[in-house]
């Protein structure tokens, strides 16, 4: 391996949070890669020993762009520790809650993060280049004006029932604290109603309905209206499909639990069939990592950094596996699992199918948003009250936009025992594990193309944010 | 310097109309509490001052200051934070990237040495020589270092920079460290909360970039027009504390009446922040009116107190607001803020009066 030039990618911008990849090329392609996320806080320690109640105001804190998903699984997890659920409303509210900021994380992902890597000088010679320059450019294109506009609108909402945004207070375990009036409810309907309109007319130059009911790539490679189909269209000239492709192991804990099931199916994807996930079978690897301890799940997890950063380990990030293998979570992962036809075709596909299967959770999460609004009932009871026990566990497995949330809760003589979480981008963005299987991002990033000269490679730059990582939430 | 441009040639640039400009004004006047008669003075300012350049760093934190601050329901917030501060390097919202962005870093605090500002999102910890946080394959707490050494001042956004936040909660794993201990040399200004509001964040940098100076601060070098006062002296549930009416249960009869969240261990008696007036997200509600007390998020050391749901023991009720002492303690309080904002004052004014002898 030694005369294998080697390149270190980092630190990578329009991220949130810190990121460095280092990569072996050979022949002009990338033959190995490892991620590692270089920053590291300790939340798990700092919540032991306190109030479990008090998981509610630190967890929101990992993140400041996906604080309600922790939130929310924080909530989930003292809920399955008290033997509480939310009441029906309280969970209808507490999705609508958590939507608005999956969807907003998504159209931020889309203008800001992603996009903008297309205005680089290296396609200049593209025909699509000066629409996507006007649309993308970072800070000045008109397209991400517009969606930070719209998405501060939406975000109205997270004000008006819970709040504030970011580190919302309002999810509890037995629903949430605000209940809304008629006139709130009113008030969301119409900031829903204008994002929907942002939507349409910006993202997707036509009516949500008709882009959620596109059933197979073709269908999808024909829509040529608005920003996805500049994105597609972008897709199709530079072959995107086939740049980093995915392993085809998918995994969803089910996003928006209501009274009558999940907003989008839970499930495991592998070899084309969706079974349930035998949430037992989790576990995380730390042979790769600077932590101590032995492969262990969570319940039973420690979070003990290796403060000597032992030779052979090169991530603070652990390798969480289902069943002992890496599985890719993620919007594309969620709409396939939940069995919607163009989800299922883009299995296993590279940027193009990550990306596309964000554009398709946008349009169909707003359809749903509608919903939810139109059946809030202001008379209604919104939160229930329960008990922490003095000794118990629960799980709070959730869907944040980014992919699979985990919190694992141990409640020892009232205050918290142990506390292990599990981010997407852990799962995403894991390394290697002790049978030297590479995390998802690591396998995906294998081929890449790297031109000469190129010391930030480009194809990197769009596999790397095709995942859309959040590596604050990575390592906690 | 004469190369840099103004505010209002950047603004212009971004097709922002004269109308708009000047509601602008008008409206950055009120939202500082200044009257109509500055709206000219703060026009003037952006028409003829070179723009002053703001470098924005990230250590460890969670971008929610960032997050807090692109949602500003500020007039124009859209074109404020994308424009008209032109951040000139960005962390997060940026587009170079790699390499090519600390290239970017170094140049603009070599371009502007001496006059630009840092604004400082998150802390350096301290642990293991700052291993916790490395960002461009160097500890963050050097790179905070180096740009701190020809900044003309420091703004530490949200409790994190200010305070150290949740990450240096105890056992504070990483020795996460807020900036005022780490920079000891220059002019810091304070914007605590997690993250701070939108508006309070526009409002600081607002000012700093229109009169070249620091707003006035408090006694814990906050700004004393968005900290002076408590959530509870302005809370809107406020008459149901002076009437003893409080929330016993999250789901009892008197949380649908909203009535005081004292009791689920609401801090807003001892909490300094702007949230029960100018409000969150677009000035639509604050915690309190969502129903869940507040924990106190702008104030030193709110994440060790006991738990966020434990009630406040030591504060007066029922109307008894102050002791002879208490107002004793507020008058040195008052002298001490004009001494502290008046020496920050000078130091920005030397930086500037060395960087023109230059």
């Amino acid at each position: 391996m030694s005369d294998t030039p080697r390149l270190v990618v980092g630190p990578f911008n329009r991220v949130e949070g810190d990121l460095e990849v280092h990569l072996d090329i050979s022949e002009g392609r990338v033959a190995a890669a490892r991620v590692n996320a270089p920053l590291y806080r300790g939340f798990e320690r700092m919540l032991e020993g306190r109030a479990p109640g008090d998981a509610l105001t630190l967890t929101p804190r990992i993140c400041g762009i996906c604080s309600i998903s922790q939130s929310a699984a924080a909530a989930r997890a003292l809920g399955a520790a008290m033997g509480l659920v939310p009441t029906d409303q309280g969970a209808m509210l507490a999705a609508l809650i958590h939507a608005v900021e999956n969807v907003s994380d998504h159209l931020v992902h889309f203008n800001l993060f992603f996009m903008p890597d297309f205005t680089r000088p290296c396609y200049a010679a593209r025909p699509w280049y000066p629409r996507a320059v006007a649309r993308f450019a970072a800070i000045e294109g008109q397209a991400a004006r517009a969606a930070i506009a719209a998405r501060a609108g939406l975000m109205h909402i997270l004000g008006l029932v819970a709040g504030k945004w970011p580190h919302t207070l309002a999810l509890q375990p037995g629903g949430v604290t605000r209940t809304p009036g008629a006139r709130d409810v009113l008030r969301i309907q119409t900031e829903l109603r204008m994002f929907r309109k942002h939507l349409e007319t910006q993202v997707f130059g036509g009516p949500l309905e008709d882009f959620a009911a596109l059933d197979s790539r073709s269908a999808l490679m024909r829509w040529d209206r608005g920003d996805a189909g500049l994105f597609l269209e972008i897709a199709a000239d530079l072959d995107l499909d086939a740049l980093g492709r995915g392993a085809g192991r998918y995994l969803s804990f089910g996003a928006y639990p209501l009274a009558e099931g999940h907003g989008f199916a839970p499930g495991l994807w592998q070899a084309g069939e969706v079974t349930a996930p035998n949430m037992a079978a989790i576990a995380e690897d730390l042979s790769h990592s600077w932590m101590l301890g032995g492969m262990a799940h969570p319940f039973d997890g420690v979070t003990r950094p290796d403060e000597t950063m032992r030779e052979g380990a090169y991530s603070w990030c652990k390798a969480p596996r289902l069943e002992g293998a890496p599985v890719e979570v993620g919007a594309l992962a969620r709409q396939l699992i939940d069995g919607h036809p163009l989800a299922v075709q883009l299995a296993g596909g590279g940027v193009l199918a990550r990306v596309a299967g964000r554009l398709l959770e946008l349009a169909r999460t707003q359809i749903l948003m509608e919903a939810w609004a139109e059946a809030l009932d202001p008379g209604a009871v919104f939160m229930r009250q329960g008990n922490l026990p003095e000794t118990g566990e629960g799980a709070g497995l959730v869907e944040a936009a980014r992919g699979s949330l985990g919190h694992w809760l141990r409640i020892e003589g009232g205050k918290i025992a142990s506390y292990q979480i599990i981010a997407p981008t852990t799962w995403n963005f894991s390394p290697r594990d002790a049978q030297g299987v590479p995390g998802p991002l690591e396998a995906a990033l294998v081929g890449a193309p790297v031109e000469p000269g190129e010391d930030s490679p480009v194809s990197v730059q769009h596999i790397v944010r095709s995942f859309d990582p959040c590596m604050v939430c990575t390592v906690h | 310097m004469s190369d840099i441009e103004t505010f209002y040639d950047v603004m212009r640039r971004q097709g922002i109309t004269r109308r708009s400009f000047m509601k602008f004004c008008s409206l950055t006047a009120a939202a500082l509490g200044l009257g109509p008669s500055f709206v000219p003075q703060i026009a003037e300012a952006m028409e003829t001052k070179p723009r002053t350049p703001v470098v924005w760093v990230h250590g460890l934190e969670c971008t929610c200051c960032s997050e807090s601050f692109i949602r500003s329901a500020h007039p124009l917030a859209k074109d404020v934070v994308l424009s008209m501060i032109s951040l000139d390097y960005d962390d997060t919202l940026m587009a170079a990237a790699g390499h090519a962005a600390e290239a970017a870093f170094e140049e603009t605090i070599e371009k502007y040495k001496g006059n630009y500002i840092l604004a400082v999102e998150g802390n350096p910890p301290l642990n293991e020589d700052g291993m916790f946080c490395i960002t461009g394959g160097k500890p963050f707490v050097e790179k905070l270092r180096h740009a701190a050494e020809g900044a003309k001042a420091i703004i530490s956004w949200g409790a994190c920079a200010s305070y150290g936040c949740v990450q240096a909660a105890a056992p504070n794993p990483t020795q996460a460290t807020p900036v005022h201990k780490v920079i000891t040399d220059k002019p810091i200004i304070k914007v605590p909360g997690c993250p701070p509001i939108a508006e309070v964040m526009t409002g600081v940098i607002t000012y700093m970039l229109t009169f070249d100076r620091m707003p006035e601060l408090d006694r814990q070098g906050r700004p004393a027009m968005f900290y002076s006062q408590r959530i509870h002296d302005k809370c809107y549930r406020r008459p149901h504390f002076d009437a003893g009416q409080f929330v016993e249960h999250w789901d009892d009869e008197n949380a649908r009446k909203g009535y005081c969240l004292y009791k689920m261990g609401c801090k807003g008696p001892t909490t300094y922040n702007a949230c029960s007036t100018v409000r969150w997200n677009g000035g639509v509600s604050f915690p309190i009116q969502s129903g869940h007390g507040c924990i106190g998020c702008s104030e030193d050391g709110f994440w060790d107190q006991g738990s966020f749901y434990d009630r406040l023991t030591t504060i007066k009720q029922f109307g008894i607001e102050a002791t002879a002492d208490k107002i004793g303690w507020t008058a040195t309080g008052l002298v001490g803020a004009a001494v502290a904002a008046h020496a920050a004052v000078s130091v920005l004014k030397r930086a500037q009066k060395k960087n023109e002898e230059a």
